[in-house]
């Protein structure tokens, strides 16, 4: 029996595997006690198993022949002809000419040995990673106005007793079940609020008096978020001696929502004045201010994933900071992370402006401690690379990037407006990916290696809360399957990098914990020993002198004070611009995105167990009554949807979860219904996350005469 | 450098400075702004809600500019324009030079013409509301007076009567026209607004003109009306519209018509004077509205930055939507006095006065261009969007009308057990049906716990359990036949439901 967290979501539920020897799967997964999930998992976690026996897995390196085709090689002749390639590309453009893309999967290990072999044994700027797609711009906020990003700065468990919890496009029902028992303590009292402008799982938990659906407009969450600040400061909720001796910029904000009051705001964001109004003074008597039980601001993706994302975010912030929530045992903001590691991926330096322990590399003082544990000189560290997007965008340009290494994604599924990055990757001299599946990027791949999964590796995560957890191995890799740290350290060896490049995680971990030292994110008392003994430990847990008592490890981060210049959090002012495309005649409608609780990402995992697939075999769309009306449209015909971008089809689901202007597909799937290829790739201009959650849209019905471009079914 | 002078530090000349700071992002503007007011600019469109008590002053504040290129000289008074030198010449003699100059010198009250209110100071008991001012006066006012009459039943007076009753006055609205708000509303409607608002205690005579305000001993007593009659009052508040402020322009030759004349691109015969908000008359005609003003502002800060005005955003528009307490009401577009019979417009409309509700929608080719809501709550809403958005509509408009309603969705949380079908999912998170519990059941799984066991129901989320009690208790009541399922303990807890509790009880 081992020991061990869920290789999918943030949540990252504690189970228990039970080797079960000659039978396939070749593991038992259980739920297991734990703060978090309490012995619960979803069906995602539950068969999660059955990715140790899907027939594809990938167990040789591949290297793409004269023909065109994948053909199976030795490890010692494909690192051999990486090196080579590696070396060509840097000596004809330059260091910079190789670039590496990252995912939020990837343990703590991997994540900073993968920013450090980009900086070190390539020498190059260009590293950044999926969680732009996910967590950049709640980061981005977070570090601005309170001078710290964690993504839940309390422990999951803390919600248990609030009395109300704001939480704004995140549909934990789907994406993270067993978080949903967390809101029950809001829910007996009232006090759950969803905003979603589509009636989801989540939303449903609001009814029967357990609290309020707001339905936006899609792209318009920050002007709710105005108007409930406004009806705040019109009626007089506001906690006055937390702003007054915990914040600064409040004159500021007060004016930055004076026109949004309650009328106006719902003529631009759809959700009725008075609702705004009620659910302003639900979370003010919910507020510690007011004598309430406590009140919680959650933001997620639905938000997020926007150009003004950061803004929203922002305005979340606002909120909380405005109710005396932040910093309060209790009571707080928080985003929800999203991948499994979206919280230690974005802090060990596989983001473009980072190195470990969420430094930035252009902190003079950070590049020197860094390049102490690393061996090298300061001067040879690179500068910030280009963020996800531009990263993408640049690939085989003139200037760009000529090869490229992806490490635990699939951007040819999961990026905005993914035929022109299909593009980009085509136009490169070299792509490079390590994998466990073949995925849909691997199959445009020139060499591919095949990597260990999370039941064949040891390694730690950080979940939502900055918890360290550990993963642990409890099976052997398939035969002619290696663990990355292994392959970073023989393309190291080969292109005579400076430095050690260890291939043990607990060794990794070690310097990963001196790299931290003195980051935001410290790491430095922790080690898998310890984390093995311990299980609440989160972040930031320095060292403390020997002899000393080793620290308890910061379940709640700013209560003390937050970690900016004057110990303030800041009110920033913000906005509502609106989405970058607006609603025209020719795409009059607004297309949405999310999950089914069935997959996970691109769904490169969970397609290859049976059971999910079956439950969820295509992807859909989400059609109102009476758009399926107008269109003449049955339950399960074939719609077609028409961006800016190109078009996808897929089959319609006729529901009034949508309102009557949105359409919403899932984004689990490759081909021609794979929602990616349509959405959009504008970006926020201060996270440069990407506006995947709304983009305008036309509809129309495939029928059997219509002929479709071959391009789109391609 | 050109050096940009506004006149007006109203919502409107704030918000255009504000704008245009955000566009010259090259910085080839210098700005100077004049206010007549000394305090800080504040929304006037919210005073009905001061005067109401729903808000308080300090949350009626606007951005105030604060830019190195700004300069705001508050408690300014402009006496000429000298267009010849390109200066504005203020009360004190001095001048300022400008490039473009803005007006946005807002609008007056406009005090109707009758006996009792011809002197140039109004008696007391009578106000004008339009500054924070009429604000703080009438607040005060309402202190001692026990009956008001408010003239004029546009938007403003039906916010300020609504205000008025909130604070327990008597409150009679007196509009002349057939219908209140008769620019927005037909008699139909107003009917039912009329009826609603007289349930909140708000008064009315419509139809009714004022003839005579009746002052004793310099203080209001009564106000006669054309029908002969005579209302005691001791508040009358003036909301009989508005005047553009229009003297300079006047005073400089510049057009001026009811307002100050502009053309497309918000620009007077003079191209370095421009003019916005209320006290500006463009082609399209002057809406009264700040939705209008802020879009003028938006593309003037274009138009002086890149030579383009700015492109027109998703504005509101002409959306009417007043703050009125308890009377749910909004309208855009054509409707009212403005619905012609152009075969062309296709209307739609529900009349279900006795509910207090009114709907009506005008479309054109497809597209809906005017609404009128009365009482529909989220419909409005809705309706709104669609306007504004103009987002393709339903294949029959009428369903604008009301809530879509479908059949359930789910069910499987509510039905009652027998109902659900097999193939009906009960667990979300493990996608475990109803014909998979039923079968478990057959093969001995009997307690929750086994059920939980065998299928990993309820270990996700756990929103399932009492789905889960329900089909267990109506499988062990056709199971074991007796006369009635298992009762509801008087705990309300089902049997089923207790025996998981106890299993929970020993397992922690």
């Amino acid at each position: 029996m081992t020991d061990s967290h869920c290789p999918y979501c943030a949540l990252q539920c504690a189970m228990t595997l039970t080797r079960a020897e000659g039978s396939l799967p070749p593991l038992l997964v259980a739920g297991r006690e734990f703060p978090t999930n309490r012995g619960g998992l979803c069906r995602k976690g539950g068969a999660s198993a059955e990715l140790l026996r899907a027939p594809d897995r990938l167990t040789a390196p591949l290297v793409r022949d004269r023909g065109g085709e994948l053909r199976e090689v030795t490890w010692e002749s494909a690192l051999d002809l990486l090196a080579d390639r590696l070396r060509a590309v840097a000596a004809e453009h330059g260091p910079d000419a190789v670039a590496v893309f990252g995912g939020g999967g990837l343990t703590n290990e991997k994540a900073y040995q993968l920013g450090k072999f980009t900086r070190v044994a390539l020498r190059s700027k260009n590293i950044d990673y999926n969680g732009r797609f996910c967590m950049a711009s709640a980061a981005a906020a977070a570090n601005r106005s309170l001078g710290l990003d964690r993504g839940l700065p309390f422990p999951v468990a803390d919600l248990d007793t609030a009395g109300a919890v704001l939480l704004l496009g995140s549909n934990v029902v789907e994406t993270m079940p067993p978080f949903v028992p967390h809101l029950s303590g809001a829910r007996d009292a009232g006090g759950l609020v969803v905003v979603d402008p589509r009636r989801s799982a989540t939303a449903d938990l609001t009814e029967d008096g357990h609290g309020i659906h707001l339905q936006p407009v899609p792209g318009t969450d920050l002007v709710v978020l105005q108007a409930l600040l406004h009806v705040l400061v019109a009626e007089e909720l506001v906690d006055e001696p937390y702003v007054s001796e915990r914040t600064t910029g409040w004159q500021d904000v007060v004016r930055s929502v004076a026109a949004w009051w309650p009328e106006r705001a719902e003529q631009v964001c759809g959700v009725p004045a008075d609702e705004l109004r009620r659910t302003a003074r639900l979370l003010a008597g919910a507020s510690p201010a007011h004598g309430g039980a406590g009140a919680y601001v959650l933001t997620g993706r639905g938000v997020e994933q926007s150009s003004q994302g950061t803004a929203t975010v922002t305005a979340a912030i606002n909120l909380a900071l405005t109710l005396g929530l932040v910093g309060r045992a209790g009571s707080g903001y928080g985003a929800l992370t999203g991948q499994g590691n979206g919280q230690g991926g974005r802090e060990h330096g596989q983001k473009a402006d980072q190195l470990p322990g969420y430094r930035m590399i252009t902190d003079p003082a950070a590049r020197e401690h860094v390049a102490g544990v690393w061996g090298v000189d300061p001067e040879d560290l690179p500068g910030p690379g280009l963020p996800a997007i531009a990263l993408l965008q640049s690939l085989g340009t003139p200037g760009g990037p000529r090869a490229l290494l992806v490490h635990g994604a699939n951007p040819v599924v999961s990026a905005p407006r993914a035929d022109a990055v299909v593009d980009r990757l085509r136009a490169l001299d070299l792509l490079v990916v390590c994998d466990i599946f073949p995925s849909e990027t691997v199959a445009l791949a020139d060499i591919v290696l095949p990597v260990t999964q999370w039941a064949e590796e040891e390694g730690t995560m950080t979940n939502l809360e900055g918890r360290i957890i550990r993963r642990r191995k409890a099976i052997n890799p398939p035969e002619g399957v290696v663990s990355e740290l292994w392959v970073w350290s023989q393309l190291a060896q080969r292109l005579a990098a400076p430095g050690s490049w260890s291939t043990d995680p607990a060794e990794v971990f070690d310097e990963l914990a001196r790299a931290s030292a003195g980051g935001r994110a410290d790491y430095s008392g922790l080690s898998h020993a310890r984390l093995d003994r311990e299980a609440d430990l989160h972040w930031p847990c320095p060292a403390t002198d020997a002899g000393e008592a080793p620290h308890p490890g910061t379940p709640r981060v700013l209560l003390d004070g937050f970690p900016t210049p004057d110990g303030r959090a800041r009110f920033i002012a913000v906005d509502h611009v609106g989405p970058a495309e607006e609603l025209r005649p020719d795409a009059p409608l607004f297309l949405i995105t999310g999950r089914v609780l069935e997959h996970y990402q691109s769904g490169v995992q969970t397609r290859r167990v049976p059971a999910l697939l079956a439950a969820q075999p295509t992807p859909f769309v989400e059609v109102h009554p009476l758009l399926a009306h107008r269109l003449d449209v049955e339950e399960g015909e074939e719609l077609e949807l028409v961006t800016a971008r190109g078009c996808v089809i897929a089959p319609a689901r006729v529901t009034d979860r949508v309102r009557a202007d949105t359409v919403f597909m899932p984004f689990h799937h490759p081909g021609a219904g794979s929602v990616n290829r349509v959405t959009n790739d504008a970006v926020d201009p201060i996270s440069s996350m990407p506006e995947f959650k709304v983009c305008a849209v036309e509809v129309r019905p495939v029928r059997a005469a219509d002929t479709i471009a071959p391009e789109v079914l391609a | 450098m050109s050096h940009v002078v506004v006149i007006g530090h109203g919502m409107v000349g704030s918000r255009f400075v504000e704008d245009l700071t955000t566009a010259d992002a090259a910085g080839k503007h210098l700005v100077t702004v004049l206010g007549e007011e000394a305090g800080e600019t504040y929304n006037r469109v919210l005073l009905s809600d001061v005067v109401a008590g729903s808000r308080g002053w300090s949350s009626i504040a606007m951005p105030s500019p604060v830019h190195p290129r700004v300069s705001v000289q508050r408690g300014t008074t402009v006496r000429t324009i000298d267009r010849e030198r390109q200066d504005v010449v203020l009360s004190d003699d001095s001048r300022i030079p400008y490039d473009h100059l803005v007006l946005a010198t807002g609008a007056a009250a406009r005090v109707p013409a009758m006996p009792g209110l011809d002197e140039p100071e109004l008696p007391h008991g009578v106000h004008v509301l339009r500054s924070i001012d009429d604000a703080r006066e009438i607040i005060a006012a309402t202190l001692n007076a026990r009956r008001a009459i408010v003239l004029g039943g546009g938007v403003l007076g039906l916010e300020a009567a609504s205000g008025l009753a909130r604070r327990d006055l008597a409150v009679t609205v007196v509009h002349p026209a057939p219908a209140l708000m008769d620019r927005q509303l037909d008699e139909a409607a107003s009917r039912v607004v009329e009826s609603t608002l007289r349930r909140t205690g708000v008064d009315q005579r419509v139809g009714v003109a004022a003839e005579e305000v009746v002052v004793e001993d310099g203080r209001l007593r009564r106000v006669r009306l054309d029908n002969g009659e005579v209302l005691a009052a001791d508040l009358l508040v003036l909301t009989t519209g508005t005047l553009p402020r229009v003297d300079l322009a006047e005073g400089c030759g510049l057009a001026v018509e009811r307002g100050i004349v502009v053309d497309e691109d918000l620009t007077t015969a003079d191209p370095r004077i421009h003019a916005i908000g209320d006290c500006a008359q463009p082609p399209c005609g002057a809406s009264g509205l700040v939705g209008q003003g802020w879009e003028q502002a938006h593309r003037l800060a274009g138009l002086l930055t890149s030579g383009a005005p700015a492109p027109a955003t998703t504005g509101v528009g002409d959306v009417v939507r007043p703050k009125t307490t308890g009377v749910d009401l909004v309208t855009m577009g054509i409707c009212g006095s403005g619905r012609t019979d152009d075969p062309a417009l296709r209307v739609v409309r529900l009349s279900d006065p006795s509910a207090g509700r009114h709907l009506e929608i005008v479309v054109r080719d497809g597209r809906l261009v005017g609404a009128t809501a009365v009482g529909a709550g989220r419909i409005g809403t809705d309706l709104v969007t669609s306007y504004t958005r103009q987002t393709p509509l339903p294949a029959d408009p009428a369903h604008l009308l009301l809530p879509a309603i479908s059949p359930a969705t789910s069910g499987t949380q509510r039905d009652s057990p027998s109902l659900i079908p097999d193939r009906a999912t009960i667990c979300r998170c493990n996608g475990v049906t109803k014909g998979e519990i039923r079968t478990e059941f057959a093969s001995g799984a009997t307690t929750v716990e086994q059920i939980v066991e065998a299928t990993r129901a309820t270990t996700g989320c756990g929103g399932c359990t009492d789905a889960l009690c329900g089909i267990l208790d109506w499988l062990h009541a056709g199971d074991a036949p007796s006369p009635t399922a298992p009762a509801a303990r008087e705990d309300g807890f089902t049997q089923a439901k207790h025996e998981q509790d106890q299993a929970e009880t020993r397992a922690s």
